[in-house]
This record gives structure tokens, sequence and C-alpha cells, in this order.
């Protein structure tokens, strides 16, 4: 059952990666599948999933950059036993019940003071592009032909979320005093 | 053998199980280690690998090459780690270490995933995941340079170990080894020893531990067997030798003294035996004569009265079983309760062995052998007198048989000597009988008219009747000279007349008689010979013919003169002695002795043997080898003896010996005591001698006597038929024994047939020899010798009428 799962997931990848391969894929294609990723190498303080088959939720507040591809990478695919699903957010008070939440652009307006706390509270792993000052625990910061990742361990600590120290290593880790810069 | 190849070939097993047993060990261990070391290496790449995959899997997910790269180059902690790349979910190569490879010189990316050797490397290839999500494919490449500077290591250590290990097991076994080879050196050494020198009596050390042990000791106990059996086996040898030895010096003899000497000698000598002898066995009268006595154990047999000839009785243990053919030994003769031993015992003597000599189970004689010590005969000593008897018992025998033969051959040759010598003889004496009828018929008329002359014509002259004497004299000794020359073989006849006669007045006459010959003879040869007369100052008389034994004394003084050509001395000597006593108590009887001595040129030992043989002369033609021969006869007549004593070059003295006269021997002489008697007779006379016949008759007319000759056989038998026809009978006949036709016997048979009563005197040359080989013919009365002596035919005469009438 976790083989066929396996083969599917890697057919779909398949499937889905060739086109952009061919032609260099963009953007939003690549920080769509570092949000698929993310999912595997963090962990979630227990509790945070009402049951073993709680789908993991992506979601995306404010601009969504992707498109439609971040629905094709998560399509099918499961982390954990996990499915995978994306939800869209208009405001950031509504984006209680999702696991990792993009910041797009006017996603995180309202009360700045409060929703950190409160998605720190709720446990949800913020990600953000770094060129928008945000709040977010990773962030993607665009290098000349790469994308580099930006991690801020105090305030993913504060989470109670456990990053993957393969993930810190391929990271820059910064603290929270400096996240606000 | 050598000792080193023991050692050598020790140490080499030694070293060879050390090095065989090290080299399997490192082997093993090498070879465990080699597969292990490929595993762990392996593995240790598949580690390395699992740890960069997973290292890697953000890298991938995050494309961050500077990441994967930092990861990859973290290998290089690993030096046998030579390439790493990272391979992208679609292939393609994402990063490499060292950075900048190309994609050719990389293992391919495709294939199974796992790690695996190939070509002296080991190859990973591992997938790249994170979660159920592969991320990529991480491709790993390392040598086995550490393998091989393991393994290089490893050779370098073991063959140090295997160095020190042989140097450990070679000291170790040298100290060892000495434990197992020392001793079988030493034994080795020993036999060694043993086999170079013969010296059985040499022992191997006694070594510790217990093969060793058991191995010393066993061969010990072998050369114990083999010293002895060496000692009985040189013992039997030995005694083989002195068997072959004396039974060879007892085959070189023939008499049994020198054997028994031979044998006790060897005895004394090789068996070391104290006292030896040897004894004859005398079953009749059951006692041991004492035959032999060893040289050495002289002393010994003097002190226990056991010299040459003593006798030893019989006691009823030892010497009775010995004498029954057993060998006896009696160990300890002191605990032996009989005389014998115990008088052996007394001197000194302590075991004793008695073997029997005996031939066809007939024991002859005793071996006698002791020792001082006690029991120290042993039972091969005693097997090899038993066989040594055996072999002295043959030797023995045929000593003896030896003996007999010697014997019986010596007294053939001496019968056959005999014969020869009789036959020569009675050759002699046949030609000699021819000789002497005639001459005796020739000299008769001689000697009767000479006699009847002497008696009938007292008117002689005295010159005349001096020289009738001499001519009946020599008449006299022409007659006995003749008889003698027949009759010198012959023993003493009952006609020999003996008379008591003075041996000095004999031997004078004798040295008269030769005078001429070592007197005068010899001085016209101008060669001087003195002869010395020793007479007996006392009266010497013996019983003899005078004649005869002048004749013999002769003889000698002719053969000293004949043994001087020279000159010397001849020294003629009586003597009268006492007989040396055949018996004792005899009556001591005495002997007159004659000897004539010369110092001539003597006779060597063959001479002195044959001098007595007839025709043995040392004289050539000179000589008839006869003189002695009648010397010889006169002696065995008379009962005398003769020694002959000769030395070359010193002289020769012939020696007679005669019993003296006695008053018994006088009794034996005939005496002619019967009258004549003064009768007138006719006498017929038959001979075919004219000569004979006319002298006969003129002397026996001239006694009164009426006398009828016939002249021959026939003649005579007629006449006296004639006669007795007539009436005028013959009172006695007197005829001749060899006469041509009709002789002597025919006509004393003729005569008897006729008238039985009458008388027959015959008259023969022949007559000794028929009285001696009792040979009177039948018919006839008397027999008389001629030349006839008209004495003795006058008694004759008068006896036989005498009785007819």
């Amino acid at each position: 059952m976790a083989c066929a799962v396996l083969c599917l997931a890697i057919g779909a990848a398949l499937a889905a990666v060739p086109g952009p391969v061919t032609a260099a894929p963009s953007e939003y294609q690549l920080k769509a599948v570092f949000l698929f990723n993310f999912a595997q190498f963090v962990e979630w303080p227990e509790g945070t999933f009402a049951a073993a088959d709680t789908p993991l939720v992506i979601g995306v507040v404010g601009t969504d950059p992707f498109g439609a591809h971040l629905d094709e990478v998560v399509q099918g695919e499961h982390v954990k036993g996990r499915p995978l699903t994306v939800r869209r957010f208009r405001k950031i008070e509504d984006a209680r019940d999702c696991h990792i939440l993009f910041l797009g652009e006017g996603g995180a307006t309202g009360r700045q003071d409060t929703w950190p706390a409160l998605l720190t509270e709720r446990h949800v792993l913020t990600v953000s592009d770094a060129d928008r000052a945000s709040a977010a625990i990773i962030q993607f910061v665009d290098a000349s032909s790469r994308i580099k990742l930006r991690i801020d361990a105090l305030r993913a600590e504060k989470s109670g979320l456990t990053i993957s120290s393969k993930l810190l290593r391929a990271a820059e880790i910064v603290s929270s005093t400096e996240a606000r810069r | 053998v050598t000792a080193t190849p023991v050692r050598k070939r020790l140490m080499k097993m030694v070293l060879l199980t050390t090095g065989t047993v090290l080299l399997l060990a490192l082997s093993a261990f090498v070879l465990y280690d080699f597969f292990t070391f490929r595993q762990i290496a392996t593995r240790h790449l598949s580690t390395v690998g699992e740890v960069i995959a997973t290292n890697s899997s953000a890298a991938l997910a995050f494309h961050n090459k500077e990441d994967a790269e930092a990861v990859l180059a973290a290998v290089a902690a690993e030096p046998s780690v030579e390439v790493a790349a990272l391979y992208d979910a679609d292939g393609n190569l994402f990063a490499t270490y060292p950075t900048g490879l190309a994609v050719s010189t990389l293992p391919p990316v495709s294939g199974p995933d796992g790690y695996s050797i190939q070509n002296n490397y080991v190859v990973g290839r591992q997938q790249v995941s994170e979660g159920e999500r592969t991320m990529g494919t991480l491709v790993l490449r390392s040598n086995l340079n550490g393998l091989y500077a393991r393994l290089g290591l490893y050779a370098v250590v073991s063959a140090v170990i295997f160095v020190i290990a042989g140097l450990l097991a070679y000291a170790i076994s040298r100290k060892l080894q000495h434990q197992v080879s020392g001793p079988i050196l030493a034994l080795a050494e020993t036999a060694r020893a043993i086999s170079v020198r013969g010296d059985y009596s040499v022992r191997a050390e006694h070594s510790a531990g217990y093969e060793m042990g058991l191995l010393t000791e066993t061969f010990n106990h072998m050369l114990t067997r083999i010293e002895q059996q060496h000692g009985s086996l040189q013992a039997h040898l030995s005694r083989m030798h002195l068997l072959r030895h004396i039974t060879q010096a007892i085959g070189e003899r023939q008499d049994l003294d020198s054997i028994f000497q031979v044998v006790l000698q060897s005895l004394e000598q090789s068996l070391g035996i104290d006292f030896g002898c040897i004894g004859q066995y005398d079953a009749t009268t059951e006692t041991i004569t004492v035959a032999k006595v060893g040289g050495a154990s002289q002393k010994l047999a003097i002190q226990l009265g056991m010299g040459e000839k003593s006798r030893i009785a019989l006691d009823s243990n030892g010497l009775s079983r010995s004498v029954k053919g057993q060998l006896v030994y009696e160990p300890d003769i002191l605990a032996v309760p009989f005389p014998f031993p115990q008088r052996l015992g007394s001197a000194g003597l302590r075991s004793l062995v008695l073997a029997p000599l005996n031939v066809e189970h007939r024991v002859f004689g005793v071996l006698i052998a002791a020792r001082h010590e006690k029991d120290v005969f042993s039972s091969p000593d005693c097997e090899f007198l038993k066989h040594l008897c055996e072999h002295v018992a043959l030797a023995t025998q045929q000593a003896q048989l030896y003996g007999a033969l010697q014997q019986a051959y010596d007294d053939l040759r001496q019968s056959q000597h005999t014969v020869l010598q009789q036959e020569r003889l009675r050759a002699l004496g046949q030609m000699a009988s021819g000789i002497a009828h005639d001459i005796n018929n020739a000299i008769s008329p001689v000697a009767l008219y000479t006699e009847s002359l002497l008696e009938r014509e007292p008117d002689l002259s005295a010159r005349a009747r001096g020289y009738l004497t001499t001519i009946q004299r020599a008449i006299e000794d022409v007659a006995s000279t003749v008889a003698r020359m027949r009759e010198f073989y012959r023993p003493r006849e009952s006609q020999l007349l003996l008379a008591r006669l003075s041996v000095n007045t004999l031997v004078q006459q004798a040295v008269e008689l030769t005078r001429p010959r070592w007197s005068a003879v010899p001085q016209q040869k101008g060669i001087s010979i003195d002869l010395q007369l020793r007479l007996e100052p006392k009266t010497a008389e013996i019983m003899g013919a005078d004649g005869e034994i002048r004749d013999a004394l002769t003889n000698l003084i002719f053969n000293a003169v004949d043994a001087m050509p020279e000159g010397g001395t001849i020294t003629v000597r009586t003597a009268l002695k006492e007989a040396p006593a055949i018996a004792p108590g005899d009556a001591s009887t005495k002997q007159v002795y004659i000897e004539v001595t010369d110092t001539g040129i003597g006779m060597d030992e063959e001479t002195r043997r044959r001098c007595l043989e007839p025709f043995f002369t040392t004289k050539g033609e000179r000589g008839t080898g006869l003189g002695l021969a009648m010397v010889y006869g006169m002696i065995q007549r008379h009962s005398a003896e003769l020694e002959v004593i000769s030395e070359p070059g010193v002289g020769t003295t012939m020696r007679v010996i005669f019993p003296a006269y006695t008053a018994i021997a006088a009794s034996e002489v005939r005496v002619n005591a019967l009258p004549i008697v003064e009768r007138r007779l006719r006498i017929l006379l038959v001979d075919d001698d004219p000569l004979l016949i006319k002298s006969l008759q003129d002397t026996l007319e001239a006694d009164g006597h009426i006398v009828t000759a016939a002249h021959g056989g026939q003649q005579g038998i007629d006449a006296f038929t004639a006669a007795h026809g007539s009436g005028n009978r013959f009172a006695i006949v007197v005829t001749d024994l060899g006469m041509p036709h009709v002789d002597g016997r025919k006509v004393a048979a003729s005569i008897k047939s006729i008238s039985s009563a009458t008388p027959v005197i015959m008259l023969t040359g022949w007559g000794q020899r028929l009285v001696a080989e009792n040979d009177i013919p039948p018919h006839v009365n008397r027999v008389l010798n001629k030349p006839p002596k008209l004495m003795e035919l006058r008694a004759t005469l008068a006896e036989l009428t005498a009785v007819a009438g």
C-alpha cells in the first residue's frame, strides 16, 4: 500500500516535473515544491492533529503567487500518512486551522502585534518572501540564481515546532530580533 | 648412527609443526580479516553513504548545491572514499566530491541500490529520500587501500611473529628435545660402544621419563641377556676349542699313557681343575687303579695317597655309579658321607666330577676331576667332560686296537722271519747232510783203523802212537765239525755228550788255538793286537760239549780280531756270578760268564740285531755268515745265553752266560757203564762202501767176531736168508742206511720178517738227524753214527745181544 502510494507520488512528481524541467521552472513553481518539502522537515507538537490521518493543510493568505502550481505539487501527496490540502485565506485572522501558512502580499495586514502570537500559539509554520518584512518563521531569500532559506529558530521554538537539522543546515539561521529588520 | 640427524630431525619436526600451525593460524586470521575487512569496508561505506544521504536530503530538497558539496566534502575524513556524487531525482548530477568532476569519471548512476566490491573498489549507490519522497541518488566509490595496507601490515606482523615463534620454538624444543634425544643418543652411544668394543658389560645410563626409562631398562635388559648369551657362547666356543685341541692331541698319540697325560694336562690348564686323574677299572676285582695323574695334581695325589698305580676301592655312591656308566657330579663332597669323597675333601677339594670312560657300554675307566671350590662345575662343564670322555674312550680303544694290531704285525713278522730262517737252515742242513754222509763214510775206515791200531798194537813206537792219537783226534774233530755243520740250528739232542768242563781250561785252549790269528798274522801286517786274559780265580765249571764251546770261543776271538783292522786289545774274561733271582725266595743259582771284548769298530743297531742270522756277514767275500750262527746254535744247545753289547767306534763285548755246574746237572750225564762182553758173534755186515766194510770187518774180526760182509742190500738179505735156512744164523746185523736199490730200511724189514728176534744196528751219516726227527725206522734196534766208534759199536753189540740172548 505504502509502496503503491510512493510510486504514485513519484509518478505524479515526475509527471508534474517534465514540463518545467525542459523550460526552467518558475520561481513560485520552485517555492511551491519548497512549501511541500517543509512538511517533511518539520514536526508539529502532539495534539496539533486531531487524528492520524488528519490532513496537513497548507494555507496561503493574501495574494496567491503560486497559481495552480501549489495544488499540483500537493496533489495526491502524503506526508507521514497525512494527505495534503491547500487552503487559501483572505485575512490572517482566518488562517487558523492550517499548519503551513504562506504569507502572501497583503496577507499579514491587520493587527500586527497579535497575529504572530496567535499563529505561534496554534503551532503554524509561517513562510514568506524575505523582501516583505514580516514575522514569518521561514523566509525565502532570492539570491542570484537560486532561492535561499532564512529560518527564525527562536520563533520556531516558540511556536513549538521542531525543524529538522537538515533543513537548518541548508538555511540561514536568524533570531527573532533580526526577523523584524 | 650419528647423533646429529636425530636432533636435526626432531628440531625439524618441531619447527615444521610450529611453522605449519603458525602459517595456518595466520592465514586463517588474514583470510578472515580480508573478508571481514571487505565487509567492514562495504558496511563502512554504506554507513558513510547513509549519513551523507541523510544529510544531503535537505540540500537536494531545497536545491542547495553548496550545502550538498559541503555535506559531500565530509567524506574527506574518510580517505578511502575517493569519489562521492549526488544526483537529483531526475538523474542529473547535482554535486560531486571532489568538486567539479565530470559524469564520465563517476560510477554510473543507473543500477540497483547497494554496496558492492567491483574491481578493487567499493561502489555504493543509495537513494536519498526524506520521508516517503526520493530526493535523488548518492553514488560513492572508495578504494581498498586500507585493506591492502592492513594486509601488508599483517604480513609484516606475521613474519615477525613467525620469526619470533620459530626462534622460541627452536629454543624451547632445543631444551626439551634433549630430554628425548639425550637418552636415545645415550642408548645409541652405548650400542655403538658395545658393537665397537664387543664389551657387553656396558650399561646405558638410566634416564628420566617413563618411555625413555622403559626403553633404557629394556635395552639394558636386552644387553644383560646378550651378555649372558655371549658369555655362554664364548664358554661353549672355548670348550669346543678345548675339546678339538684335546681330541687332536690324543688323536696324534697311540699309547694310553700319553693320551691320559695330554687329557689331564689340558684339563688342568684350560678347564682349571685343581685335581685330575684317570683310573682304570677292573671289573673282576672291583677296584680302580690310578693310571695317570695330571702334572699339576701330583702333589695333591701324593697327599691323597692316589699316586699312579695306587688302588681305590669302590664305594657304594659316586665311584660305583660312575663305573656303571653314569656321570656323577658332587657339588659339595663334604656332604657325601662316603670314604672316597671324604678322602678328596680332606685335601681341600670340594666339588667333584666322575666321568666314566666306556667303550661299547663297558666302563673301563673313570676320569676324576675336582676343584677346591664348592659347586663350581657348571652343567656345560659336566657336559664337556662327558663328551671329552667319549673321545678319550674312543681314542683309548683305538690305541688298544693299534697296540694289538702292532703286536699281531710284529708276531707275524717274527713268524715270517723264523719261517724264512728255518727254511734257509733246512736247505743248508740238507746240503750239509749230503756232504756229511760222504765225509763220514770217507773217514770211517781212518777212524776204525786208527782206533784198532792204538788198541791192538802194543808194540807201536811212542812216536807212532803219538801220530795215531793226533790222527784220531783230528778225525774226531772232523766228524764233529761235519755233524755241527748240519746241526747248529738244532736244539740240544740226547746224543750230545755233555761233560763237566772248566771254562778257564776251555778259554786257554781257545786262546792257544787262535794265537796265530791274533798274534802272528797281524804282526806280519804291522798291526799290534794285545790279548788279555781275566780269568775267574775260583773254580768255574759248566756242563757242556767241549768241542762246540771251543769252536764257539774260537769264532768269537776271530771276530774280535776282524773287528780291529787297526789293532787294539782283546780281553777274554771268565767269571762266576750269582744269577739274578727270578722270584724272591728261590734258591740262588750261579752263572758262568765268558766275555770276549774288543776295542774295534763296533756294530750299529742294524748289524747288532742281525748278527746272529745265518749268512749275514760284514766281512764280504771273506765271511761265510755262519760264525755267530754256529755260536748261537751252541748257546741254544747248552741252554746258555748270549749278550751282545756294542757301540760303533768303541767296541763290542760278546758275553756267553752258562748255568754253572751243579750236582743235579751232573746226574743227567749219560754214563756208558756197560761192560764189554767177550762173546764171539756171527755178524752180517751190509754196506755198499767197500772201504768201510773192509775196515769194519777187520776191526770186528780183530775182536774175535765172525763177520760176513755183504756189498749191497739185496746181497745182505740173500746172505741172511741163506744162513737162516742153514741153521748157521747171524746173531746180529749191521747195515748201512743209504744204499742203492735196496736201502737199510728194506734190509732191516726183511731181516725182521725172517727172524724178528735178530737185532739190527743201522749205521748212518744221517744218524743224528734221524734221531732228532724221531725217525728211527721200524725194525731197527739202534742207529749209530758214522764214522763208527769202536767203543760205541762194541757196547751196542754187547747190549743188543745180551737182550736178544
